[in-house]
């Protein structure tokens, strides 16, 4: 009795010439956590983009809880952004705000908290992502890990219905890695949250996927679980599997 | 320093200049207007405005605030800064700067140990040496003098006829050469107006002493017709003839000096020589109705002549036409002032 | 035939578009809440931290004015009405558009430039998905800055200005004083000064728009940035020096 709260129906979009998506069809349930895979510079960014609103599609449709969203103008878009929190591939830090008032930000602006409060659960966050003590600290001086972390504590800060991570685990060490997962995991376990995930690192995102999306050439040529994904036949499936060079993997003979 | 704090400093150093700036225009007038009143009825205040700078020796010390129509006089009701104090005997007058600028009223201090205090009245006022009313005197003066000489020609003999014809003839010629040396002198008019405020005052009196003179005539003129004197003296007497055509000559002399370009018309207006010959001439004017008052003169040559009086009549024209050329090109230029006490 | 049209289209296309987020802009001005804290922040980063250019530019230029007018007053004895020129000149004229250039080329450079970064590291698109306007929050307080802070700096430019002409006129060139002022006094009016102001209003709401419309739509990084931060300062002070003649001659 999965519900799907996402479907997207024969998108496609191109820039200039060159296609993108060429048709995907995806359903994302709710209170679960999909992750996309796919080659690099294969649309995956692309595709997030157009599920929050920030690009239009040349053709196909979006349903956002039963809201055709593409054709929404920009002030009933903003309604069903509010049901978002979104990680940006390179962080997107304000660079005019530090630290703490980066994650404090969507909590001021959307929030009635008293200030006190949002400030405790900006410290939460930051300690989560385990970067306490560095709120006073200005974006150009942290790492791009580090970044990384403090967009997803920005991104979880409202604990919207939906999050939507574009690799939330690249340029982070394995230990962190392993947190920022375990993190992912646990909140979504907990609250129930409908995660969708970019990622890279097949191994440690297999463990916490519930589905998982291979997007190719513009389509998508793999959904299931992780371990339907696993046995699916298609040879560029297969050999994306078996490039990570993991063991254990289906066909991926070590 | 708060981002606030810094931007409300800015903003409040901002509005002050602004305040500052508008107040200076004085377009908030009430809060300009600090000072005691002095009042001055003039004549005549055309150009004088509201506000116009009222100053001392150069300095502004206030200005006008109100001008008012009092029995066709003009009542003008000034501002003076608090702790500048006018002696009771001070003169205002109403000035100018520069020539095409704009009128002030200069106040010249007196020398008495009072001080006038708040809503006194400056009694004394310059008569204000305007151009224009310089001209209409000038132009007066000429007029009067066009008068005697009908009446005079009316007097006039043939012979006489004659020898004044030529006298005319001249001056005519030298009227044309000064025509001529205006025209080519164009360019120094600039120069010319600068020493015009103190030319200008220089001539005053002559102007006056020839309006003397030329009632003087008139007074003669008079006496010949209702009789007085006598013709048979006057008959004998070449002096009259002799003193017209020196000064004639005289004039013609300056005004061929001045064509052959001895020296720039700059520079004959700083020489005095000039003003003084202008003088002398005015001089030799009056000696000779004196001399005809006396009974001294030609006046038995006279006889009514229609012809003669005609061809002075056009003399005069063209002096006059010639005088006016002087005036197109400039408000007023030294050989104008010349040209009337002369005539 | 295309070379022509091309352009023209993108011209139009561009006015367009930034007549579209100056409606954009008022509508959010009066829609929502002012946010206060931005508005302050660049209201001391337009105006406050323009101070020191305005002070220097409006100074020499009214030294300057004075000097040269004097050459040229003095063939006609008339050194008198270089106060009210340089008064005149730096109230209705030079005042609000130098203002408005040097602000352009500090502040709208660096408008530009901000939200072109932000374009290209996607803070916009930050800022758009937690469902918050970027024109709200980047574009309204920087253009109510501009509105706000360019009649200021103009004051004080003309204040600076006129100073400046005092100074040469009065202390090195030896006009007299009392005409200067008088003059000045006599000839410049309130309406001069004012209608400068309402210049550089206009001014602000241009250059800030312009620059807020060219950093806005940044394409193409670090060099798109660059490109956008360029374009802002040579539109907006064209915008500046093409509507500048268009209110003389409304106002006159
Ligand atoms: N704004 C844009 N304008 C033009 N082309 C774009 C734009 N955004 C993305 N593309 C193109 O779309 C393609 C897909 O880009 P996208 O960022 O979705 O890749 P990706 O799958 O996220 O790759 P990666 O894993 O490296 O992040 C790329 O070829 C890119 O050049
Ligand atoms: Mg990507």
């Amino acid at each position: 009795m999965e519900e799907t709260v996402i479907r997207v129906l024969d998108l496609y979009k191109s820039f200039n010439s060159h296609r993108v998506l060429d048709g995907i069809n995806l359903e994302i349930e709710r209170g679960k956590i999909t992750v996309i895979i796919g080659k690099s510079g294969g649309g995956k960014s692309v595709l997030m983009k157009h599920l929050i609103g920030l690009m239009k599609p040349d053709r196909g449709e979006i349903w956002i809880d039963g809201v055709e969203i593409t054709r929404l103008k920009e002030r009933e878009l903003n309604k069903v952004r509010r049901k978002f929190g979104m990680l940006f591939q390179e962080a997107a830090l304000f660079d005019s705000m530090n630290v703490m008032e980066n994650v404090e930000f969507p909590l001021r602006e959307h929030t009635s908290m008293p200030l006190k409060e949002i400030r405790r659960t900006a410290d939460d966050r930051l300690r989560e992502v385990g970067l306490l003590g560095f709120g006073d600290k200005m974006p150009s001086e942290l790492s791009g890990g580090m970044k990384k972390r403090v967009g997803l504590a920005r991104a979880l800060a409202l604990d919207p219905e939906m999050i939507l991570f574009d690799e939330p685990t690249s340029a982070l060490d394995p230990i962190i890695s392993l947190t920022i997962q375990d993190l992912i995991k646990e909140t979504q376990m907990l609250l129930k949250k409908t995660y969708v995930v970019i990622s890279h690192d097949i191994a440690g995102m297999f463990r916490i996927a519930d589905k998982v999306a291979m997007l190719y050439e513009g389509k998508i040529i793999a959904f299931g679980t992780p371990e339907e994904v696993k046995k699916n036949p298609d040879e560029a499936v297969q050999e994306f599997l078996r490039a990570t060079g993991m063991p254990g993997f289906v066909g991926g003979g070590v | 320093m708060t981002t606030e704090l810094k931007v409300g400093i800015v903003v409040l150093i901002s509005i002050a200049l602004l305040f500052y700036m508008s107040v200076r225009i004085g377009k908030f007038g009430g809060l300009m207007q600090q000072g005691y009143e002095l009042k001055v009825n003039f004549e005549n205040v055309g150009g004088l405005d509201n506000k116009s700078p009222v100053q001392v020796a150069g300095v502004e010390v206030g200005q006008v605030k109100d001008i008012k129509l009092r029995k066709y006089h003009a009542r003008v009701t000034l501002i003076i800064t608090p702790g500048v104090k006018i002696p009771k005997d001070s003169k205002a007058a109403i000035k100018s700067f520069g020539i095409l600028g704009d009128k002030y009223l200069e106040i010249i201090p007196g020398q008495s140990a009072q001080h006038l205090k708040d809503r006194d009245t400056i009694e004394n006022v310059t008569a204000y040496a305007d151009y224009d009313e310089l001209f209409d005197t000038v132009s007066q003066a000429a007029k009067s003098f066009g008068r005697t000489m009908d009446d005079l020609n009316s007097l006039l003999g043939e012979k006489e006829k004659q020898d004044i014809r030529s006298a005319f003839q001249n001056i005519q010629q030298a009227a044309g050469e000064f025509k001529g040396l205006i025209a080519d002198n164009r360019d120094n008019v600039a120069v010319i107006t600068t020493n015009l405020a103190v030319a200008s005052e220089q001539f005053q009196p002559l102007v006056q002493k020839a309006e003397a003179t030329f009632s003087g005539v008139n007074e003669i003129v008079q006496g010949v017709k209702e009789g007085k004197g006598t013709l048979g003296l006057l008959v004998k007497d070449d002096k009259l003839y002799k003193d017209a055509s020196q000064t004639v000559a005289s004039l013609q002399s300056i005004s061929s000096d001045i064509n052959q370009g001895k020296g720039s018309l700059g520079m004959l207006m700083k020489d005095d020589s000039l003003y003084l010959d202008a003088k002398e001439t005015v001089k030799n004017l009056r000696d000779m109705t004196d001399g005809i008052n006396r009974g001294e003169g030609t006046l038995g040559k006279l006889v009514k002549d229609p012809t003669l009086a005609v061809e002075a009549e056009k003399t005069m024209k063209k002096v006059q036409k010639a005088a006016e050329g002087v005036q197109e090109q400039t408000p007023i230029t030294i050989l104008g002032t010349i040209f009337g006490i002369l005539f | 035939m295309n070379s022509v049209v091309a352009p023209l289209r993108k011209f139009a296309t561009e006015f367009g578009a930034i007549w579209l987020l100056f409606l954009d802009t008022v509508y959010w001005t009066f829609r929502s809440r002012l946010k206060l804290g931005y508005l302050f922040k660049q209201m001391e980063f337009v105006g406050v931290r323009s101070l020191g250019v305005v002070i220097i530019t409006g100074g020499f230029t009214g030294m300057v004015l004075a000097l040269q007018t004097y050459y040229g007053f003095r063939k006609f004895s008339s050194e008198g009405m270089v106060g009210a020129t340089v008064a005149l000149s730096m109230t209705r004229e030079l005042g609000p558009v130098l203002t408005g250039l040097m602000v352009t080329g500090r502040a709208g450079s660096a408008m530009a430039a901000q939200l072109g970064s932000m374009r290209v590291t996607e803070q916009i698109d930050a800022l758009t998905v937690m469902a918050l306007s970027p024109i709200k929050y980047l574009i309204v307080p920087r253009v109510l800055a501009s509105l706000f802070m360019l009649p200021v700096l103009t004051i004080i430019s003309d204040f600076v200005g006129i100073v400046g002409g005092y100074l040469v006129g009065v202390k090195m060139l030896s006009i007299n004083e009392g005409v200067f002022m008088a003059r000045m006094i006599k000839y410049v009016t309130l309406d001069d000064i004012y209608n400068g102001l309402v210049k550089a209003a206009v001014f602000g709401v241009l250059l800030s728009l312009i620059s807020c419309y060219k950093g806005f739509n940044t394409k193409g990084g670090a060099e798109g940035v660059g490109q956008s931060t360029t374009q802002a300062v040579v539109y907006s002070s064209i915008a500046i020096l093409i509507s500048d003649y268009i209110l003389t001659s409304l106002m006159w």
